[in-house]
């Protein structure tokens, strides 16, 4: 489990997160939803050591690792699949692949083994594996990165928006390989702008709103439509 | 005729050494998206300490050879440190400002310390000229093209085929997706300065070897020599680094021949210009295969 308390981050003298706690339980999709600006970004990349928190802590099974460097925090296991499908897009497919197992460069067998699994995955990928990553549809890239994402063996793996920018079609898509995920018991912090997708397969969602957590439940114990409300346009004024 | 075709094998010889200190250049700014412009002076304290070392113990161009490699390395560890890791990785002008502020320092520094300031440099093994249809092939040209051949294909294994060139090739490719695959991207970025500066330091002792002689202005003459290269080739791809050098060799041996030496850095600085504005790509944008472009 990943328990995250009182992350403080700032860009300057602004403050994008003031204060964010929440809990990413072992095994299902905890989801976090929130409008534009609210800090989601900046808290995936806070948790990947990219950004610096303020204050804080982070643990991962009591273990602190809040400070711990972008490739310390991959090595315990939490893994990034950025927003906007950050691939490399002059390696090839392959290359792009037996990167994200940079992490475990010491066991060949392990990784030539995984490479078979991710491309089995997503045989479009094996049709596209000496293909440069940048000439890759939107869909194909975040297959790519998530396959990337996958060769870490993670223990938890963070996504940002991957339906960022993407058809509506390949969204759900996307959407059911993020939920194959989940069944085969992967754990997964899912951070999203498409709430109505997202509800529909999170097990425990998180609302962030001006970088504080506001409303955390389940999806089946609220009303999805308040919720995809705030998501998307912010709390409303108090009336 | 003839005359073009031996100018063309001087010059091959001469940018082959132009080659290497592109790709050294290149491999620094490719990795970190910074210009280091005190790349040449970092050798050339490296050359001047293989003349010293020479001087002290006769070592030879094998001893000068060994204290070549350390002395660039360590300078260029020095200028790492302080223009690269302590400066934050977005402010490219402030490194590139520092690196001319170290490159101000350490030209200073060796003509301090060797106020004779041109300094004698071990030449190359005598080695017999080949000809062949009329055309000579200089014995210290054939050295030269060995051991730049031999470095190219080395660097061409390193970055193509181990596990640090993926690792450097990722970096170069994009920072961020890098650091979230778990590259260490200031170790790799390290490495890869140390790995820039042996390139240079193997184009910098070709070339005192073949002068016999280096001066503090090495440095200068260098960092030009690399960049005028690098950029004719195109920014940061190593193939282009490669053509750039071997097309300024040409360039600069076919001018010194038909117009003269004083017209030989007009000609140069003329085609530097006339590939900015009409191949902005550099020689290697010509062919775009995307696969190399950054590194």
């Amino acid at each position: 489990m990943l328990e995250i308390a009182d992350i403080k981050t700032s860009y300057g003298k602004i403050a994008a997160l003031k204060g964010v706690s929440l809990d990413i339980h072992d095994g299902g999709l905890t989801c976090l939803l929130g409008p534009n600006g609210a800090g989601k970004t900046t808290l995936i990349w806070t948790i990947a050591g990219i950004l610096k928190a303020q204050a804080g802590s982070m643990k991962i099974d009591s273990e602190e690792i809040l400070g711990l460097k972008p490739h310390q925090i991959v090595s315990k296991g939490i893994v990034t699949v950025p927003e906007n499908r950050l691939v490399f897009p002059d390696m090839s497919v392959r290359d792009n692949l037996i990167a994200g197992a940079f992490s475990r460069r010491k066991e060949k067998g392990g990784i030539e083994g995984d490479l078979e699994d991710v491309l089995t995955r997503f045989p479009r990928l094996r049709e596209r594996s000496e293909q440069m990553a940048g000439t890759l549809s939107g869909g194909e890239q975040q297959m790519l990165a998530v396959g990337r994402a996958l060769m870490a063996r993670p223990k938890i793996l963070l996504m940002d928006e991957p339906s960022t920018g993407l058809a509506p079609i390949i969204v759900e898509e996307i959407f059911e390989i993020i939920g194959g995920l989940r069944d085969e018991g992967r754990t997964i912090f899912l951070v999203e702008q498409n709430a109505h997708m997202a509800l529909k397969y999170a097990d425990r969602f998180y609302l962030l709103e001006q970088g504080r957590v506001t409303f955390s439940g389940e999806p089946g114990a609220v009303d999805h439509d308040e919720v995809i409300q705030r998501a998307y346009l912010g709390a409303r004024k108090a009336s | 005729m003839l005359d073009l075709a031996q100018n063309t094998m001087d010059g091959i010889a001469a940018g082959s050494a132009y080659a290497l200190l592109a790709i050294g250049f290149t491999l620094i700014f490719g990795v970190m998206r910074r210009l280091n412009i005190a790349f040449g002076p970092s050798i050339m304290v490296g050359v001047f300490l293989g003349a010293w070392v020479n001087a002290q113990w006769s070592a030879g161009l094998i001893g000068a050879t060994i204290a070549t490699f350390a002395g660039a390395l360590v300078a260029s560890i020095y200028v790492e440190r302080l223009s690269f890791a302590a400066i934050r990785g977005d402010a490219a002008l402030a490194s590139m400002a520092s690196s001319f502020a170290l490159w101000m320092q350490l030209e200073q520094g060796v003509a301090l310390a060797f106020p004779g300031r041109t300094t004698a440099f071990p030449t190359l093994p005598p080695l017999l000229d080949v000809q062949f249809v009329g055309l000579i092939l200089h014995g210290d040209d054939i050295l030269v093209l060995t051991v730049a051949g031999i470095a190219l294909f080395l660097l061409h294994r390193l970055i193509y085929r181990s596990h640090f060139g993926l690792e450097m090739r990722a970096l170069a490719d994009s920072a961020e997706a890098a650091a979230v695959s778990r590259v260490n991207t200031k170790r790799v970025a390290f490495l890869t300065f140390c790995l820039a500066a042996l390139i240079g330091a193997v184009a910098g002792l070709l070339i005192a070897a073949t002068d016999g002689q280096v001066s503090p202005k090495f440095g200068l003459w260098a960092t030009i020599k690399g960049l005028v290269a690098m950029m004719i080739g195109g920014l940061g791809s190593l193939r282009g680094a490669l053509l750039g050098g071997l097309a300024l060799g040409i360039v600069e041996a076919q001018a010194q021949w038909y117009l003269g030496a004083a017209a030989r850095e007009i000609v140069v600085f003329g085609l530097l210009f006339l590939c900015l504005i009409a191949l902005p790509g550099g020689l290697a944008g010509m062919r775009e295969t995307g696969a190399e472009r950054k590194l």
